[in-house]
């Protein structure tokens, strides 16, 4: 049972880590989850995979141990904040970039020296809510 | 103050700001909204005030979060070291809200970033107070959303590009950190960091708990942005707005820091691996930070660099180990957030004044000659040169790994030590290019001096004097860090603190076979020669 799960983990922590390399966003996302849950199996198999009651004192004993599964919670809940967190970036990078490929942000120790990028908040992004380009006003042509 | 107080004690510096942060979210006007948020972190700095009092005679402060005792439920506590972070990271956390205050930014402040940074508080107190490491973990995780949210509030490509990096970064450390959580747990069966400590004396060296250590070292590394794993941190801060980025500089990379010494002092004593492996990150850190802080000609960039830099610092001096590389690195912390603290606010005045964030504009010496002052200070300060407070802690550092040389350390102590001078010379060169290209030579005439009105200078000027102040009173500093370090290097002292004198006892069903205590003999003193 321990050997299976370590395989399980193996794979999925392995295809996180793929997936992180990746130039495209959603796939950085999706890579991070795939760790994440490769993580959490790996804390319920460190503390031990044993067939054992649940933690009711009106069950007899004895009792697997509650603490790992309630680590296992809270990592999801954290993880699931951070996860949408990182998708509404990732949706508003995709919207100023008009690229979901990484590469298209740039690189930061070379940025031109005259920018003014970043020192007051953009004016014309003003809100999530608001899509960056309308129809009419958008040269490149892209479209979503 | 009395008993059941001074129990509570621990939780004010973080219940303060996250209720305050809470009522922040309410639809007010702008006024109350700076009302909660720089009064909210003069509470904080009070309370952190408060804590190091409460602590300044030893005593190890735990609150018990619904009354369940310590190595079940979840603690606070606070000893010298936290304390001192506490009131350290409330300090910035003030500097930090004036600035954001007195700088108006209706879009990034529709979208809540007082509550945001109020948040941000939150979490980094909680990561110094807390007692456990799984809990360490939320904190970090509070800590780090509220920090997400402000990089890249505002939407500029650059804080996208940035934040981005950045949350993708510290996503992959936090899952490295709940997995070394799980297996901590796995192998000690505990998680409270005084249990831990207890337990990993007793089981003596041991390669799966060495093994833990690195991976909690590499999490820290990664959040403290030693070397390899730092390279986030340069591009990250210039892209914030600048009262964001000066308290990002100045506390969330000693966050990192912090945890470093509270694992690998009181946790995990036993192990030499994870500090010879620190000493090897803090020699390339060192470097690496002083070269890169020359290489680029923008005020906030160098000074990022420099941020790496000082946390190589930090790095090398929990490397040496002893309990007096232990004292001067703990007051190089202190040295180290108020003039990274100080030189982001001065950086602040100066971007608005030549209204460019590169470092060209020349001869503001005699514009803003106070500002030059305070400026000049500072740089010594991060050079380490005397009379100020960088090259007493920075002169106790190397004076320490000299004598840890002297009684059999390796040629690394030397590859550091040099490493650490030579960093130092860097620093002051990048740091004299500053000076050069900013405040001295004439100023060009078509190019406008900019006002700076005074309740956005004054910020700069009050922590340049806190930078003073520390070369001033660098004798108390020093005698305080000094009873960190002693406290620190008996962990036991910590232990009694927070778990009482009697060993740990399972309540009588059955216990998990993990959570043994057969053994009722306290650990012994681990001290480290």
């Amino acid at each position: 049972m321990g050997s299976l799960f370590a395989v399980l983990i193996g794979l999925l922590v392995g295809a996180g880590v793929f997936l992180l390399l990746s130039r495209t966003i959603v796939r950085v996302v999706l890579g991070l989850a795939f760790i994440a849950y490769g993580v959490n199996l790996a804390i319920l198999t460190v503390a031990g995979l044993e067939d054992k009651a649940p933690p009711l004192l009106t069950v007899p004993g004895p009792y697997v141990d509650p603490l790992p599964q309630a680590l296992i919670l809270t990592a999801i809940v954290i993880g699931f904040a951070t996860t949408a967190l990182l998708l509404t970036v990732a949706l508003r990078a995709y919207q100023v970039a008009g690229h979901d490929d990484v590469a298209a942000f740039g690189d930061n120790l070379a940025r031109e020296q005259d920018s003014t990028d970043g020192l007051q908040a953009d004016p014309e992004h003003q809100s999530p809510d608001q899509p960056d380009w309308s129809d009419a006003a958008d040269p490149a042509g892209r479209t979503l | 103050m009395s008993g059941p107080l001074l129990s509570w004690l621990p939780l004010a510096p973080i219940l303060t700001p996250m209720g305050l942060g809470l009522l922040a979210l309410l639809p007010l006007r702008r006024g109350w909204r700076v009302l909660l948020s720089v009064g909210g972190a003069a509470l904080v700095t009070l309370f952190g005030a408060l804590l190091v009092g409460a602590t300044a005679q030893g005593a190890v402060l735990s609150s018990a979060l619904g009354a369940w005792p310590a190595p079940f439920g979840i603690v606070m506590t606070a000893d010298r070291l936290s304390a001192f972070m506490s009131l350290l990271a409330g300090i910035s956390g003030f500097f930090a809200a004036w600035l954001l205050a007195v700088r108006e930014d209706p879009v990034r402040e529709k979208y809540h970033s007082f509550a945001l940074f109020l948040f941000l508080l939150t979490g980094v107190q909680l990561s110094f107070l807390t007692g456990d490491l799984f809990n360490l973990f939320v904190a970090f995780e509070v800590m780090l959303v509220a920090s997400y949210a402000l990089a890249v509030l505002g939407s500029t490509r650059e804080q996208l590009r940035e934040g981005f990096r950045y949350i993708v970064m510290n996503l992959s450390a936090s899952a490295l950190l709940v997995l070394a959580c799980g297996l901590t747990y796995g192998v000690l069966g505990t998680l409270n960091f005084a249990h831990l400590a207890q337990r990993s004396a007793e089981l003596g060296p041991n390669t799966t708990v060495t093994a833990v250590g690195i991976l909690l070292l590499l999490v820290f590394a990664a959040k403290g942005a030693l070397f390899p794993l730092g390279f986030w941190l340069p591009g990250t801060y210039p892209a914030l707005p600048p009262a964001v980025s000066a308290f990002f500089a100045a506390v969330l990379t000693k966050v990192g820091v912090y945890a470093l010494i509270r694992v690998f002092s009181t946790v995990f004593t036993e192990e030499d691996l994870p500090r010879t492996l620190l000493l090897g990150l803090a020699t390339l850190t060192m470097l690496y930070g002083a070269l890169g802080a020359l290489s680029q000609r923008e005020w906030r960039r160098i000074l990022s660099f420099s941020v790496m830099g000082s946390v190589g610092y930090l790095a090398y001096g929990l490397g040496i180990g002893t309990p007096e590389a232990l004292r001067g690195t703990v007051a190089y912390l202190a040295v180290s957030v108020l003039v990274t603290l100080a030189l982001f606010l001065i950086a602040a005045v100066a971007e608005r004044a030549s209204g460019s964030r590169e470092v060209r504009a020349r001869g503001f010496l005699e514009f803003m000659p106070l500002l030059a002052a305070c400026f000049l200070l500072c740089a010594l300060t991060l050079a380490g040169l005397p009379p100020t407070g960088g090259f007493i802690a920075k002169y106790s550092l190397v004076r320490a790994a000299l004598a840890e040389y002297a009684v059999g350390g390796g040629w690394l102590l030397i590859a550091a030590t040099v490493s650490a001078l030579l960093a130092s010379l860097v620093t002051l060169l990048a740091m004299l290019n500053i000076w050069r290209g900013f405040f001295w030579g004439k100023h060009p005439r078509e190019e406008p001096v900019r006002p700076v009105p005074l309740r956005e200078r004054l910020p700069a000027y009050l922590s340049a004097g806190l930078v003073a102040g520390l070369a001033l009173f660098g004798g108390p500093l020093f005698t305080r860090a000094g009873d960190t370090a002693r406290e620190l290097s008996v962990p036991e002292h910590y232990i009694r603190g927070v778990l009482g004198d009697q060993p740990v006892v399972i309540p009588a069903v059955k216990a998990a076979p993990v959570k043994d205590s057969a053994d009722p003999a306290p650990a012994s003193p681990q001290e480290k020669p």
